[in-house]
């Protein structure tokens, strides 16, 4: 194989591993800022102890991303390094990016076993069930309507969702409901 | 329905038939171990059934390295830390578990312990995070055909210290042979034969219909089916037909097989939310619940329940049907099923009839509604959805 080949394949995987890091991390924003304008965001996020820390990352350990709910808010803590309490970790780089990219339902990821969890598996599952949620606002409705199993509907528009990726935090009240089993 | 990816795992070698258990010291020896711990409870070892295994362990010339008989009700890691301490004590190499869900879950727990030297087994929580070479050899001889725990990549342990029920799943987590011998279910009353019956038929129903089908798990739900429906009206008749109570430990294992794989859904979901809040028996509400959860899903799922109704009714009433009324005819299908476990055994068909009340609905449709079990249902439903499926079923 030519070195002008190998190069190529080099620049591919490297820009499919720096391609997750970003949407990780249009990810993490993206749910703190759904918590903030989506009610059933915020009812999920409500559920989760105060403390955890949630993180999204590609094995075997990046790109990555990671929220952290503490005092009450939801907070986007981006690639910094933490100890976390759950912890979602896709298999593989090139089968997670149509997942990143709003191709997928992340609900068909998880039904494919294409990520691990380590943790609580009733918080990993209220966490998808947001994820699935946030794909309804990052990608357009052409997109998601073809490969959500049943789409979330949107409760503000994309613009308003796109506006929140700026923020970084989001209030949260405090949990009314508790979450059931795993499995 | 083949889907763009899927995996599937089930690496048990199963023992089935007459004197399946006299072959555990071969199957010990081929894996080159010769001191077991068997892990049981005493009501098991009350009932004689332990000493069936214990005693073809003798035939064999097998030491029993110990014996582990203080398995609770519901695992705790407690148990499953003095299970794993009192293996290293009695320096045994290999777990032999004789039970149901509880002592395969606490020998399960122990095996992550053993394997990987784990001092905390939240470490090892969650989905896929078990990592290890080989884990320590475990054989499972069920003693009810319900959970298919024998082949499951599950387990669930409490930890009654912090308040966390800990969930395992990892192809690592099932045993490498699986015992079915009639001889460890005969003596099953009728009511549990039905309800673990009806565990194992929504097992194969709810893999088949939900997210994560796929051929190998639709291969093994399928053939659950055929027997749950040929085996159970015999079983019912007459409960030491070893024939029928063998096919229906078969049953039992290849729906496990299948869900392990596939998952399950609302009704699932239901049923856990059941047991949570009103202690109903899981097969009982499993029962209960099939039917409805099936209505609710039948537009999503119609085409998959449809083909079900060949395993359901068995190929005339299928031939017999026109191809639009099959989904709706194998929900009736599974309602015949309920009402001969009704008939013959007592089994309630009736949220009502288990005690549960109205005014409890909305708090088990909330929980239900946050069940793990709902991300894989075909058809998403909300608090009120949940809450009128329930009501239909009191
Ligand atoms: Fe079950």
């Amino acid at each position: 194989m030519s070195t002008a080949h190998t190069t190529h394949v080099g620049i591919i995987r490297r820009t499919k591993r720096l391609l997750a890091g970003i949407i990780f991390w249009v990810m993490g924003r993206g749910l703190v800022a759904c918590a903030r304008l989506d009610s059933r965001v915020r009812d999920e996020v409500a559920t989760w102890p105060d403390g955890s820390v949630i993180t999204l990352m590609m094995w075997p350990g990046t790109p990555k991303t990671s929220v952290r709910k503490f005092d009450g808010r939801l907070t986007a803590l981006g690639s910094r390094d933490i100890e976390a309490t759950l912890r979602v970790t896709f298999k593989s780089v090139a089968a997670s990016v149509p997942v990143l990219l709003g191709m997928k339902a992340i609900l068909q990821a998880f039904a494919e076993h294409r990520a691990t969890v380590r943790g609580d598996l009733g918080l990993a599952m209220s966490l998808v069930r947001c994820l699935h949620i946030v794909e309804g606002y990052l990608y357009p409705d052409i997109m998601t309507r073809r490969i959500l199993p049943s789409p979330a509907t949107r409760q503000a528009g994309h613009l308003r969702a796109y506006a929140g990726l700026l923020g970084a935090s989001a209030p949260i009240a405090p949990a009314e409901t508790t979450r059931g089993d795993a499995a | 329905m083949i889907p763009a990816y899927y995996e599937f795992s089930n690496r048990a070698k199963i023992l089935s038939g007459e004197y399946a258990i006299e072959h555990i010291p071969f199957e010990l020896a081929s894996m080159e171990c010769a001191r077991p711990m068997l892990v049981t409870n005493k009501q098991l070892r009350e009932l004689g059934l332990a000493d069936i295994v214990l005693s073809a362990l003798a035939d064999g010339g097998v030491t029993v390295g110990a014996i582990f008989d203080d398995v609770p009700v519901d695992s705790s890691v407690q148990v499953v830390n003095d299970l794993a301490g009192a293996y290293r004590e009695a320096g045994c190499d290999s777990l032999i578990a004789v039970g149901g869900g509880s002592v395969l879950d606490t020998a399960k727990g122990a095996s992550i312990v053993l394997s990987t030297g784990a001092t905390d087994l939240l470490e090892h929580m969650g989905s896929e995070v078990v990592n290890a070479r080989a884990m320590v050899p475990l054989i499972a001889v069920p003693t009810t055909s319900g959970t298919g725990s024998e082949v499951t990549g599950a387990a669930v342990i409490k930890d009654t210290e912090r308040h966390v029920k800990m969930g395992f799943v990892t192809p690592h987590l099932v045993p490498d042979v699986a015992v079915l011998d009639p001889r460890m279910t005969l003596g099953l009353p009728p009511r549990l034969t039905a309800s673990t019956a009806m565990d194992a038929l929504c097992h194969a129903v709810e893999a088949f219909s939900c997210r994560q089908a796929n051929p190998l798990s639709d291969a093994h739900a399928r053939a659950a089916i055929d027997l749950l429906r040929e085996y159970l009206p015999v079983a019912l008749d007459d409960p030491k037909d070893a024939t029928a109570r063998l096919a229906l430990a078969n049953a039992s294992l290849l729906a496990g097989a299948a869900f392990s794989n596939s998952m399950v859904g609302i009704v699932h979901a239901m049923g856990h939310a059941c047991g949570g809040q009103c202690s109903i028996a899981h097969g009982e509400a499993m029962g209960i619940l099939l039917p409805h959860g099936m209505a609710y899903n039948l537009d999503v799922a119609g085409e998959r329940y449809a083909e079900l109704l060949l395993h359901l009714a068995g190929s005339e009433a299928f031939a017999a049907t026109p191809a639009e009324d099959r989904a709706a005819a194998a929900i009736g299908g599974v309602r015949t099923l309920l009402e001969l476990a009704a008939e013959k055994a007592g089994m309630p068909t009736r949220l009502s009839e288990v005690g549960m009340t109205r005014e409890q609905l909305p708090a088990v449709a909330a929980l239900a509604i946050n069940d793990g079990a709902m991300s894989f249902n075909p058809k998403d439903a909300s608090a009120e959805d949940i809450l009128s499926i329930l009501e239909g079923a009191l």
